[in-house]
């Protein structure tokens, strides 16, 4: 996960790298521990250190991972011969290696030889059938290929043995709601609820889909971990509080004259996350303000 | 901070070990006099009060700021989620991009 201590301290190192004040080396390590994408810089500046063998004998025994970490990178900016030479260097130093023979294969991926890649990764399933990332690349490629309910049956299969992987349950919900399939991506995001209950974007992504199925029990039960988002993130997760709303919203209107307690606390949550909105927008985009009010006029609550 | 926090460490162990220190001196006059041993003197649990004080003082000072806990404090609130690498795809509208560093690995 990543925190706002973390992302500032690599906007930090991104700018400072930028405009060449070093420590080129800690921004990669940055990168490489927060998982984030940025093939580009990757590439990049993990170049400027491999072909320096002053800089490159400096990291010791890490110049390997940096070397997969720019391999993969190039192959994200398809230069697929810095990719290719990468991989010959670290062949050359581990010639057995089933992680290298991975890299091949990716890099067969990228190019697009898809059979080829495929054959590979068999392959190497073959000599170790419990290899979980050559099974999530297989998946990976499925998609690529855009063949999505294959990869949506491979994924499901490897999470019949492997349950214990939010990533793949992640990829498996964003690939259900990019399908529309709504109640399998809801059963998806309760997986990473249960296996990381702290992190909020979880439980916002599953009040998205919840809001989105809709009827009555849902939009409750949506509005509910909309809540639990701004309880986790201190308030500051815009989404969270405009979801609030709409489900405020929508509630009132499919209970006109129903309840009345409910009712009360429904428009209570609803004056309080439209509180919260407007002092947000006035401290960070005070000219967005009178569009804000606009929208949420339209949202008023019908009572 | 960190160098009074230091000397008031310093000082609180000073004061245990005088603590230590009375408290088998008292025993020793216990002894000769032939008397029971009913509790430490006043002085002593007084000094152990104050030492113990001084060397929670030193120990809360001296290492530094703490760190919050709470998942919603500004520096522990989770921003964004780490892009899913292990599933990433490379047939993206990059590809269309022409990549005009000229870069190469040099062998």
């Amino acid at each position: 996960m990543v925190s706002k201590s973390e992302e500032e301290q690599l906007n930090r190192l991104e700018s400072q790298v930028e405009n060449g004040g070093g420590g080129a080396w800690e921004y990669l390590c940055l990168i490489r521990k927060l998982k984030i994408r940025r093939s580009d810089n990757v590439l990049k500046y993990g170049l400027t250190i491999l072909n320096d063998p002053k800089k490159r004998s400096s990291i010791g025994n890490d110049e390997w991972t940096l070397y997969e970490q720019v391999a993969i990178a190039a192959l994200d900016c398809h230069s697929y011969d810095v990719a290719k030479d990468c991989i010959k260097v670290l062949r050359k130093k581990f010639p057995e290696s089933k992680r290298i023979a991975r890299l091949e294969a990716m890099l067969l991926e990228a190019k697009g030889l898809w059979e080829e890649a495929d054959k590979a990764y068999s392959s190497l399933l073959e000599d170790n059938p419990l290899d979980q990332a050559t099974h999530k690349r297989r998946v990976a490629m499925a998609k690529a290929e855009g063949d999505i309910l294959k990869a949506v049956e491979w994924l499901n299969k490897y999470l019949e043995i492997f349950m214990a992987d939010h990533e793949a349950w992640r990829e498996l919900a964003e690939i259900y709601v990019s399908l529309q399939m709504y109640k399998q991506a809801a059963f998806c995001y309760e997986e990473l609820i249960l296996s990381q209950p702290t992190v909020p974007l979880y439980h916002l992504s599953y009040a998205d889909v919840l809001y989105t199925l809709g009827g009555l029990e849902n939009l409750q039960t949506a509005k509910k971990y909309y809540a639990s988002t701004i309880d986790l993130t201190g308030g500051k997760n815009t989404r969270a509080l405009y979801g609030t709303c709409l489900c405020a919203s929508a509630i009132a209107q499919l209970t006109k004259g129903g309840r009345n307690r409910e009712d009360k606390e429904n428009q209570d949550l609803h004056s309080l996350a439209v509180t919260a909105l407007e002092k947000d927008y006035k401290k960070r985009a005070p000219s967005k303000l009178p569009l804000l009010t606009s929208t949420l006029r339209s949202l008023k609550l019908s009572s | 901070m960190t160098g009074l926090g230091f000397v008031v460490g310093v000082l609180g162990v000073l004061f245990l070990s005088h603590a230590a220190y009375s408290t088998i001196q008292y025993k020793n006059l216990l002894k000769i006099t032939e008397d029971e041993f009913s509790g430490p003197p006043m002085n002593v649990v007084l000094e152990l009060v104050l030492g113990f004080m001084f060397c929670m003082h030193a120990a809360l000072s001296v290492p530094g700021k703490f760190q919050s806990i709470h998942p919603d404090s500004e520096e522990n609130r989770v921003v964004s989620l780490p892009a899913n690498m292990e599933f990433m795809i490379f047939n993206h509208r990059g590809r269309a991009i022409i990549s005009e560093m000229d870069m190469k690995l040099k062998l």
